[in-house]
């Protein structure tokens, strides 16, 4: 039974925390006066017969995917941490490999513009971008966010998302488009 | 080591098809034709080489020419040839067959297709493997092996259900193989289990006939009616023969003298030695089964015969009396009885053989097997209804032809141990002569009808096609000798072994004195040169 | 863990049960430090495949992006044919026995039977990478990602093979039904390939939960995971109230019977096989069967051979309703693919009848059969890939139609396969059969023999109907008897042309139809009927050589011994 009790404890003290914290809240927090206008979408406007669709793009469960793997990677770097010492030269060795493989697959994701975000982007792909893939517009592409890049250089008339526009994605291997569709 | 003459009967079909399938499509067209029909005819010198080298004399009951290579060396299976008295003249038949039925041509326009000779070249490979192989694995391969090129002449035809009839032919024939595969196995494992430590298992009919004559007589009857059902079905006997008929008729005319004359055999074939040899004991107690279905297949299939409106199909159910007559003399016993069975196999292959060939040649005149349409051909094609007439009279078993012959020795040899369905047998040669004789009443007497009129006689081609198989039935009529001694001392010996194995059974008067039935079953074959190890071997563990 | 907790008592017995001791896992001998020695050549075909991967990855983040026409395949084969020598150089070297250990802290068994499914599963990606290349080509589908996912599979698939208990097993399953999963939508504008993989992703989860609830009772009946440790227990311990573990082993079955498509859990494979992209199918059902029986005969064999006898009914029941039910499906359907998908269900069947043997010759009987049918499933595919046009537009019976003569040596190539499937001799097929066939009947099983074999005759019906149509002529559904009718363009050269003959090509033809389509509804005869073009297929090269290789395979091991020697000395080198 001994064992258990520091499990025992957590529950617990995880218990009073959630607990804890809405009473707090209760307590400490302002209370306003609710009335129906109050509670309405956006406190005013017309209320809505049914619920609006929620939407959200497919990118949000792309980010979070991402986020998966490089979660996981960091699950893994704990336990070594707390072994390394017994681990040792092995333990470090394979943890680089893991790291490795991870960092490989991050690069991949750059590479089909996982993380380029903006409307620029949107544009890019609709059009189908000219490819721009090479060893450095990768590289380039992770050290230097926003950097405009040579290739970009007709959206550079666009400022900002010009940036993200020369990271388009690169799925469209068509070749390039007429800018001035674009660039319009 | 001599020249491995059984080797090449078995491969250069083979060869000769492999060489078909790859000529150049710019090749001429009679190439094909040439190098079928040449392989045909130098593959029926060497079987004829084979049957004269052949020793007589009780001293060569066993195999000979055997030839044996290791083949799936952990499972005990080799590549194990051999021919005695039993196969050799199967062996001669197909030789002289197929060469003939490659001549005819599926289709009356036009050159032979280079499929056609290609199966058929397969089919003939096929066959010599089934009738030469000593080991039962080889022997199954060979055996279904058959069922591919078989499948594929009968699609060849012209028949208008061909599909139809190659499906059921390969469906039926590959599910009574089921039976076959599971009985071959169990045979091996049931043999292995009792081998004495140390001999290696094997797949060769020595060793398996050694162990299987001493499994206990539940298990043997059990592997006999599996072994059985296989071969029934390819035979056709009576219950399994539904197949038969739409084979025979919607095959080329080649194709149903193959499918006839040869591939029907290598089920009786198949019966005598992977059955009765193996499973003696067994196939005493469950003879008044097989006697029956054969006696029945006589007289049914007789009877079905004289029914048909169609000449082809005639000539289809006529098999099923002739298989059921093999059968009865089989299950007899007696040296006679299964010497008659095995030549009554060859006259057979001939005289079956030679009708289908007829059929064919009428069916080329008249595009029509309704014995309605055809009649009066006698007048018109005098030759051609002389020599149907010769063919038919050796199917009917006319003294001084082959078929005489195969029947008497059929006929006495079982009198002597199962009279009663002996006595229904011969009904069936009475009922053979009634059929065969009307349909070659209705077909080449009478007045010719005008559509009949202008058809020409036998061509010279046709009168070479059947030359050879007219010589062969008279030659065994007038001068059986160089048969009957081939055939006997085999037979001899599987008789004493069948007494070895069973002494209860006491075969009356089996004309070769009781001398021989002193013989213990490890000598009942005689062990080729390469095998006298695992021989010694077996001998010594012998419970 | 359990390999911290388990070592001192049996961890260390288990080193008893290896020839060597030194080899065993370290844990036992250096309890101070706890490095792991990695014996590397144990897991160098994992390691090859999964570098080639990573490459593969890195190359087409790095590379400018544009199309290279067979440089992902030729990688992929590369690893293939690497993967498939390290399993040739790996054999060799265990034949010495002393060579045979467990490594990699206890997880991974270095034997014979590694080897082997290294050598199939580099065999198989080297071909399912050959066969991909041009199809996703047409289909616009090309990039590196399937060759990832492909080599992703097969590392998992040959871990599944090497496990040396649940936990690793689980470890190659996930890792192989998640790449196989994807594969399976990968054809993005094809709305059936979405619909299977999510199909398949759903069912495959599920199966994953069953499995590993299953080997969490195991564990809570037997107190490890790991094979030996299993076996030990159960050999020392009588199980008197053994509930707990039978229903582990129960959903064990259940969990790995999905993945091979054993009836009853094979309801995800008609739909699956009939959805995802053609190449991919025949390189699944070559590997996920083999991954699938591989775990199952290793849980089985080492783990649990103590109760065979609670194991053995169900896997009777399982091989029954596998080769019934498979046979019998396959003769009714009009889809091609889902007529080879039934036949592959009933293929698994034979398998698990040589499983169900329990024996050294059930043993090599199961890995010679799953080895062959690996070239006969991935050929056959290749050829349906062929047929079936772009777009996938044609998957139905009619689409081989007239293949005889429209590319006379790739019908020939698929009718060798076929026949190999039906267990024709002289095919590796025939031979397949034969090994299961003759370990039941070792044992005396000779009612499941003759069911074997019937439901061998069922099905061969299935594959005859295949291999007619191919020779039925491919000319458009002829005009019925009575009517008029013209000359058909695909004449075939047997067709009776000639004036006054009973029949022509009409009838001929309606006859074959007729019995190609007996047995199938109205719509679907129909639909198998609808003639195709009768262009000649362009056969791309790497297509063409893979289905070479197969068909030249099938025959190799129908006639020879090499393959058959190799099945031969798997030996059950760790059973006691």
């Amino acid at each position: 039974m001994d064992q258990y009790l520091p499990l025992l404890l957590i529950f617990a003290l995880g218990l009073v925390f959630a607990v804890g914290s809405f009473a707090a809240s209760r307590m400490l927090g302002p209370r306003p006066r609710l009335n129906p206008a109050k509670l309405g979408p956006f406190e005013s406007g017309i209320a809505p017969r049914r619920e609006p669709p929620a939407r959200f793009p497919v990118r949000f469960y792309l980010v979070a995917m991402i986020f998966i793997i490089f979660d996981i990677e960091i699950v893994f770097l704990y336990p070594l941490a707390v072994m390394f010492n017994q681990l040792g030269l092995f333990g470090l060795v394979e943890m680089a490999s893991f790291a490795l493989v991870v960092f490989v697959a991050f690069a991949y994701l750059v590479s089909e513009g996982a993380l380029d975000w903006g409307p620029g982007k949107r544009a890019g792909s609709r059009s189908g971008a000219p490819v721009t893939r090479s060893v450095s517009a990768t590289v380039r592409r992770v050290s230097r966010p926003g950097a405009p890049t040579p290739q970009a250089s007709p959206w550079a008339a666009r400022g900002g998302e010009a940036a993200a526009a020369a990271g388009g994605p690169a799925a469209s291997p068509a070749s390039a488009a007429p800018k001035a569709r674009v660039v319009g | 080591m001599s020249f491995p003459i059984l080797d090449v009967v078995v491969l250069l079909p083979l060869g000769a098809a492999l060489a078909i399938a790859l000529l150049p499509r710019q090749a001429p067209m009679a190439l094909p034709k040439w190098l079928g029909l040449g392989s045909g005819v130098v593959e029926l010198g060497f079987v004829l080489w084979t049957v004269v080298a052949f020793k007589t004399g009780n001293n060569h009951a066993g195999f000979q020419f055997t030839s044996r290579e290791p083949w799936f060396g952990p499972l005990g299976i080799s590549w194990y040839l051999g021919v005695d008295g039993i196969s050799l003249f199967l062996v001669a038949v197909t030789a002289l067959l197929f060469p003939i039925a490659m001549a005819t041509r599926p289709s009356p326009e036009g050159a032979l297709p280079r499929s056609y000779l290609g199966w058929m070249l397969v089919l003939e490979s096929a066959c010599m493997a089934s009738f030469l192989s000593l080991d039962a694995f080889l022997f199954f391969i060979a055996f279904e092996v058959t069922l591919v090129p078989g499948y594929f002449v009968i699609l060849g035809g012209l028949g208008e259900r061909r599909a139809y009839a190659a499906t059921k032919f390969f469906l039926y024939t590959f599910a009574g193989s089921a039976f076959l595969f599971v009985g071959i196995l169990a045979t091996y494992l049931l043999v292995a289990a009792r081998l004495p430590a140390g001999s290696p298992a094997s797949f060769d009919i020595i060793t398996l006939a050694r162990g299987a004559m001493h499994l206990p007589l539940a298990d043997q009857e059990l592997l006999l009616v599996a072994f059985g059902v296989a071969f029934a079905v390819k035979m056709p006997l009576v219950p399994f023969h539904t197949w038969m008929p739409d084979a025979y008729t919607q095959a080329p005319t080649g194709g149903s003298m193959v499918l006839s004359g040869i591939l029907f055999k290598l089920g009786a074939y198949g019966i005598l030695r992977w059955g009765i040899f193996l499973f003696p004991r067994a196939a005493v107690d469950l003879a008044p089964l097989a006697l029956t279905l054969g006696a029945v297949g006589v007289v049914w299939g007789s009877v079905v015969a004289a029914m048909q409106r169609d000449l082809k199909r005639l000539v289809a159910y006529g098999t099923v009396a002739g298989v059921g007559f093999i059968v009865v003399g089989l299950f007899g016993f007696t040296v006679q009885g299964i010497t008659g069975g095995v030549v009554e196999m060859v006259n057979h292959g001939l005289s079956i053989g030679g009708l289908f060939l007829l059929v064919g040649m009428v069916w080329e005149r008249r595009r029509t097997h309704e014995l309605d349409q055809l009649g009066g051909l006698q007048t018109v094609a005098p030759v051609l209804g002389w020599v149907f007439m010769a063919v038919l009279l050796s199917a009917v078993g006319l003294p001084g032809l082959n078929g005489f012959i195969g029947e008497l020795l059929v006929l006495l040899g079982t009198f002597i141990t199962h009279r009663w369905w002996a006595v229904v047998a011969t009904s069936g040669a009475l009922l053979g002569a009634i059929y065969l004789l009307w349909a070659y009443q209705r077909v080449f007497h009478g007045p010719a009808k005008a559509v009949n009129a202008g058809i020409r006689d036998m061509t010279w081609g046709e009168r070479a096609a059947i030359a050879p198989l007219l010589a062969g039935i008279v030659f065994i009529g007038v001068y059986p000798q160089p048969l009957l001694s081939r055939i006997q001392p085999a037979v001899d010996h599987l008789v004493a072994h069948i007494e070895y194995a069973d002494p209860s059974l006491k075969i009356p008067s089996s004309g070769q004195g009781h001398g021989t039935f002193a013989v213990p079953a490890n000598q009942v074959v005689d062990v080729p040169a390469g095998t006298t190890s695992s021989a010694a071997a077996g001998r010594g563990g012998r419970p | 863990m359990t390999i911290f907790a388990g070592t001192a008592g049996p961890g260390c017995t288990i080193s008893n049960l290896v020839t060597s001791e030194a080899k065993v896992s370290g844990l036992c001998t250096a309890k101070g430090s706890l490095s792991i020695p990695v014996e590397y050549r144990s897991i160098a075909p994992v390691l090859i495949l999964g570098v080639a991967a990573l490459v593969l990855l890195v190359l087409s983040a790095t590379l400018p992006k544009r199309r290279y026409p067979g440089l992902w395949a030729g990688l992929t084969a590369l690893a293939g044919i690497a993967t498939t020598v390290d399993g040739i150089v790996q054999w060799a070297n265990l034949d010495n026995p002393a060579n045979t250990a467990l490594t990699v802290g206890g997880q991974v068994l270095y034997d014979h039977f590694s080897a082997f499914f290294a050598i199939l599963f580099g065999c198989a990606t080297t071909l399912g990478a050959a066969i991909s290349d041009s199809y996703l080509s047409r289909e616009a589908l090309d990039g590196p990602e399937p060759y990832v996912l492909m080599l992703a599979c097969s590392a998992g698939a040959v871990l599944m093979a090497e496990a040396a208990g649940l936990i690793t097993l689980f470890l190659g399953l996930e890792v192989l039904s998640i790449s196989l999963y994807t594969m399976t939508a990968y054809h993005r504008r094809r709305a059936a390939s979405g619909e299977a993989g999510l199909k398949y992703f759903i069912l495959g989860s599920f199966s994953s939960a069953v499995f590993i609830y299953g080997a969490a009772l195991v564990y809570g009946a037997t107190g490890s995971t790991q094979y030996f440790e299993i076996f030990q227990f159960l050999t020392g311990t009588v199980v008197v109230h053994d509930g707990v573990l039978l229903a582990g082993m129960a959903l064990l079955v259940a969990g790995l019977g999905f993945k091979v498509a054993a009836v009853p859990f094979h309801f995800w494979a008609p739909d699956v096989y009939q959805g995802a992209p053609t190449p991919f199918v025949g390189y699944m059902a070559a590997v996920a069967k083999a991954a699938g029986f591989a775990g199952l005969l290793r849980a089985l064999m080492l783990a649990l051979p103590t109760q065979v006898s609670s194991w053995r009914p169900a896997i009777w029941v399982l091989a029954v309703a596998s080769v019934l039910v498979g046979s019998v499906m396959a003769l009714v359907q009009a889809d091609l693919k889902r007529l080879l998908a039934y036949s592959s269900i009933s293929q698994a069947g034979y398998v698990l009848i040589g499983l169900q043997a329990g024996t050294q010759a059930g043993w090599s009987a199961a890995s010679f059969y799953l080895f062959t049918y690996l070239f006969m499933v991935v050929g056959t595919f290749a050829v349906v890939g062929l047929t079936q046009g772009r777009g996938e537009v044609r998957n139905d019976l009619g689409s081989i139609r007239g293949l005889g003569q429209r590319n006379p040596w790739l019908a020939g190539g698929m009718l060798v396969l076929l026949l190999a499937q039906a267990g024709v001799p002289l095919t590796s097929g025939f031979l397949g059969k034969w090994l299961v066939i003759s370990a039941v009947i070792g044992k005396g099983q000779y009612e499941l023999a003759l069911i074997g074999m019937v439901g061998a005759a069922i099905a061969a019906f299935a594959y005859l109907r295949v291999a007619l149509l191919m020779y039925v002529p491919a000319a458009p559904t002829p005009a019925r008897p009575g009517q008029p009718r013209g000359e058909g363009g695909g004449e075939p050269a047997v067709a009776p042309t000639g004036p006054g003959a009973p029949s022509g090509l009409a009838e001929v033809a309606g006859d074959l139809e007729a019995l190609a389509t007996a047995g199938l509804g109205a719509t679907a005869t129909a639909v198998a009927l609808r003639a195709p073009s009768t262009a000649r297929l362009r056969v791309p090269r790497a297509t063409a050589a893979a289905i070479a290789v197969c068909v030249a395979f099938t025959v190799f091991a129908g006639v020879s011994t090499p393959v058959l020697s190799l099945a031969h000395s798997i030996g059950l080198t760790w059973s006691l």
